[in-house]
């Protein structure tokens, strides 16, 4: 009996490798929500329950539009997009902690709406990747339109972009920018009151909800960054230049140079975008030098939009240098083992 | 030691490795019928040199070329017995049909079959031609002829022996420094000889202790020992220099250019067995595993059906789904059990039903930015799937495609199950047309 005979047995030729990480999609997004769910926590502290309710209402909303799309998706007969919810709820987590506290409940439902439906699902079926963050995406374009309906009595509030309170501010002098900081000095808690540096780093009851307590997001981020290896490029260069600008635009007006880096870093926009929208994985560019490039470029731009007043203005600057991504990707590449510098090479024999 | 961790922390269990280490090498005989593949290195097939019906010896060969084709292996008889077949049969290795001999095995008497050569006395030019008649190639799994890298013309100053032993289910070499600790030392002075180089580094992934033996006769003749953090990617004969000697090798260039050989330490020992006993390549060592029956280090004459080890270990096959022929990091799977040890298997691992398609599963990308940061060589894998797809020949020729090693790390890592082996195949051949 030869061989093949007495070896009936038939395998199917798969390639290597043949073991995996055991890593996936989902436990990232697991333990992403676990890092916005302990500044949710913070936030709701210091803001009070109508952060929370933010909160659940981005949730909720996005849990709800979930279902009706793939129940749709189901019923049709359709491939469904994602048969997890992490990512949605991770999206919808973000939507609750980038809204303003001050902004109306249905204001971040419609959000949370726009995020799944337009840029989550819409985006993957119409490019199958996401060009853009979808609560970034979502967020410009709503409160962008609300803004501009300026026939509406209420367009600016309600948009929130350009904030009537905002407008007044000028944030170009060392005098300006002082009597800027009101928003910030009337913070009292266990019966004292906060300096406006001590209130930015640690307790805002103003602003995007994930930015109330800067310090949390700076420690939280950065456990993130590290845990779930982030694009650290992007934080640091965006979080380096935005303390070199502040120094150096501290010193050209002579003011309170602790007090510029602590508004410039620590407003939400700022800090809570940094750490969890500007490394959110699609919309980001991949080598190296883009990354860094992408974080300054942000940093800049942001820096620029807060002193015009436009103080949540990170969010249009990360949709822009969303969209210069797929050119980011063409740039900025490491060089690869065996190109690297002369030093690193013994000569050729 | 658990597990180790490559580029970007992310880590590989040893758990097949530290369950099998320890276990002496058993030596399986032959099997009733041999069958040995006529290219199994580098380079061009040789031609049979035998016929259907002959009689052959143990040692004799049984493919060979002509003096002037340059890279090729000679293969040799793993027994004495008859030649019942000169057939076609898919080697996994180069995914192509390739010519085989089949043996009806009529003993598993062994013999020496060249005359022994003295190192001390024997000249450069013969111990490499015995190297050549030897037939040994780079036993790794990178099978490229061993007499071409220590004929080399370039004036060579390192010497690196590579006893890593980076897939986390090998452990033969290991076995290897701890039994044959004098055979290696004398195959490596034979190395030296050739190559007349007198800085020789042993690079091991062993802990102080675990081969005294060996770590002492080594230390004795001036051999250093580098001992290793025990990273996967750095088995690779170019990471493996980058790591010990800091430098890179130039793109399209071989290490013997910037004046380095490595050799690994199964292929030391082949070089002893054909000076020192004038043996042909005949045998290897190679590690079984599987989840279910545990592992076994075994001494496989070249040429053992698959089956016929798995009856030696008295397993039954179908409680696999899976096996894996080398690395299961880049070995193929088989699609039959005929399939015979070749000189480039350092393995067998079999997979059950529930762990044998990992990658079953691949949803899109989502830019997680994992697969290029655990990228040994620094090329981006990504980047690279998507100008594949794309057919961007420009694009992939900025990526450099073309330095990929195939380590398979890129995959490894991916939450998305990707796999990106095809990608990378087709990419390097887009760049080439
Ligand atoms: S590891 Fe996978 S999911 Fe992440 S960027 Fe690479 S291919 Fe995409
Ligand atoms: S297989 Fe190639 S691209 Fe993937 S990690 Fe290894 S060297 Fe990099």
């Amino acid at each position: 009996m030869t061989v093949e005979e007495r070896s009936p047995m038939q395998f199917e030729g798969i390639r290597p490798p043949h073991i995996h990480m055991g890593f996936s999609k989902d436990e990232l997004m697991l333990k992403t929500f676990l890092m916005l769910s302990i500044i949710a926590i913070g936030s709701s502290i210091i803001m009070g329950i109508n952060a929370l309710i933010h909160i659940l209402t981005a949730l909720g909303t996005v849990f709800v539009i979930h279902t009706l799309i793939i129940s749709f998706q189901k019923w049709k007969k359709k491939p469904v997009s994602y048969d997890s919810y992490t990512s949605t709820l991770v999206a919808g987590m973000i939507v609750g902690l980038a809204m303003p506290i001050a902004g109306p409940f249905y204001i971040t439902a419609a959000v949370a709406l726009v995020t799944v439906l337009v840029f989550k699902f819409g985006q993957n079926w119409l490019f199958i990747r996401k060009y853009i963050n979808p609560a970034a995406g979502a967020k410009t374009v709503l409160l962008g339109l609300l803004s501009i309906m300026l026939f509406w009595e209420e367009s600016l509030s309600i948009g929130q972009l350009f904030h009537p309170h905002h407008l007044d501010l000028n944030l170009w002098t060392a005098e300006g920018f002082e009597a800027s900081m009101w928003i910030f000095q009337r913070v009292t808690i266990f019966g004292r009151d906060l300096s406006a540096t001590a209130s930015l780093l640690f307790w805002q009851t103003h602003g995007w909800i994930g930015g109330a307590c800067g310090i949390l997001v700076l420690i939280v981020g950065s456990i993130a960054v590290v845990w779930l290896r982030y694009k650290w490029r992007i934080v640091g260069s965006a979080l380096l230049t935005m303390i070199g600008l502040a120094v150096v635009f501290g010193l050209i007006v002579r003011d309170d140079i602790l007090l510029r880096i602590s508004f410039h870093v620590f407003t939400g926009s700022f800090i809570f975008m940094v750490f969890f929208m500007a490394t959110e994985p699609q919309s980001t560019p991949l080598p190296e030098i883009s990354q860094i490039i992408f974080g300054v470029a942000l940093a800049v731009i942001t820096f620029f939009l807060q002193l015009l007043n436009v103080l949540g203005g990170s969010i249009f600057a990360l949709v822009l240098l969303n969209l210069a991504t797929p050119f980011l990707d063409k740039i900025g590449f490491r060089k690869p083992y065996g190109f690297k510098s002369k030093k690193q090479r013994r000569s050729l024999r | 030691m658990k597990s180790f961790k490559e580029k970007g922390r992310f880590e590989i269990t040893l758990g097949i490795k530290e369950s099998v280490a320890e276990k002496p090498v058993k030596i399986v005989p032959p099997a009733e019928i041999m069958s040995v593949y006529l290219k199994q290195h580098l380079g061009v097939p040789t031609q049979p040199q035998v016929q259907i019906g002959d009689s052959v010896k143990f040692g004799q060969i049984l493919g060979d070329l002509e003096e002037n084709q340059k890279v090729y292996a000679a293969v040799h008889s793993p027994v004495n017995g008859k030649v019942i077949d000169i057939t076609t049969q898919k080697n996994p290795f180069s995914n192509k049909v390739e010519q085989i001999i089949k043996i009806q095995t009529e003993d598993a008497k062994t013999n020496q079959v060249f005359e022994k050569l003295n190192p001390e006395t024997a000249s450069k030019e013969d111990l490499l031609n015995r190297v050549k008649k030897a037939g040994i190639v780079g036993l790794g799994g990178a099978t490229y002829p061993t007499h071409l890298k220590l004929g080399t013309p370039n004036r060579i100053t390192n010497l690196i022996i590579n006893a890593k032993e980076s897939d986390p289910n090998t452990s033969s070499d290991y076995r290897l420094m701890v039994e044959k600790p004098d055979e290696v030392l004398k195959g490596i002075q034979v190395m030296a000889k050739i190559l007349n180089v007198h800085d020789i580094i042993v690079a091991t992934r062993t802990k102080e202790g675990m081969t005294p033996h060996l770590d002492a006769i080594l230390q004795e003749h001036g051999i250093r020992v580098v001992r290793m953090r025990p990273n996967y990617s750095i088995g690779s004969e170019k990471l493996l220099i980058k790591e010990i000697l800091g430098y890179e090798v130039p793109q399209g260039h071989y290490p013997p250019e910037i004046g380095i050989v490595v050799h690994n330490i199964a292929t030391v020992y082949a070089v002893y067995e054909a000076v020192y006993e004038g043996l042909p390549l005949v045998s290897r060592g190679i590690t079984f595993y599987s989840e279910q029956t545990g592992g076994e280090n075994l001494w496989v004459r070249i040429g053992t059906p698959i089956e016929h080890i798995f009856n030696f270990l008295n397993i039954s096959p179908t409680i696999f789904e899976k096996t894996i022929m080398g690395s299961i990091f880049m070995g193929p799977s088989l699609e039959s059990l005929n399939i015979p040890i070749e000189k480039g298997t350092t393995a067998i691992t079999g997979f059950s039903k529930d762990r044998s398609k990992p990658y079953a599963d691949e949803i899109p990308c989502i830019r997680c930015n994992y697969c290029n940061i655990v990228c040994p060589v620094d090329i981006y894998p990504q980047l690279i799937m998507e100008a594949t797809k794309k057919e961007n020949v420009t694009l992939l020729k900025k990526l450099h495609v073309e330095v990929c090693i195939d380590c398979g790390l890129c995959s490894y890592v991916c939450p998305s199950l990707i796999k990106f082996t095809p990608y990378l195949l087709k990419g390097k051949k887009l760049i080439k047309t």
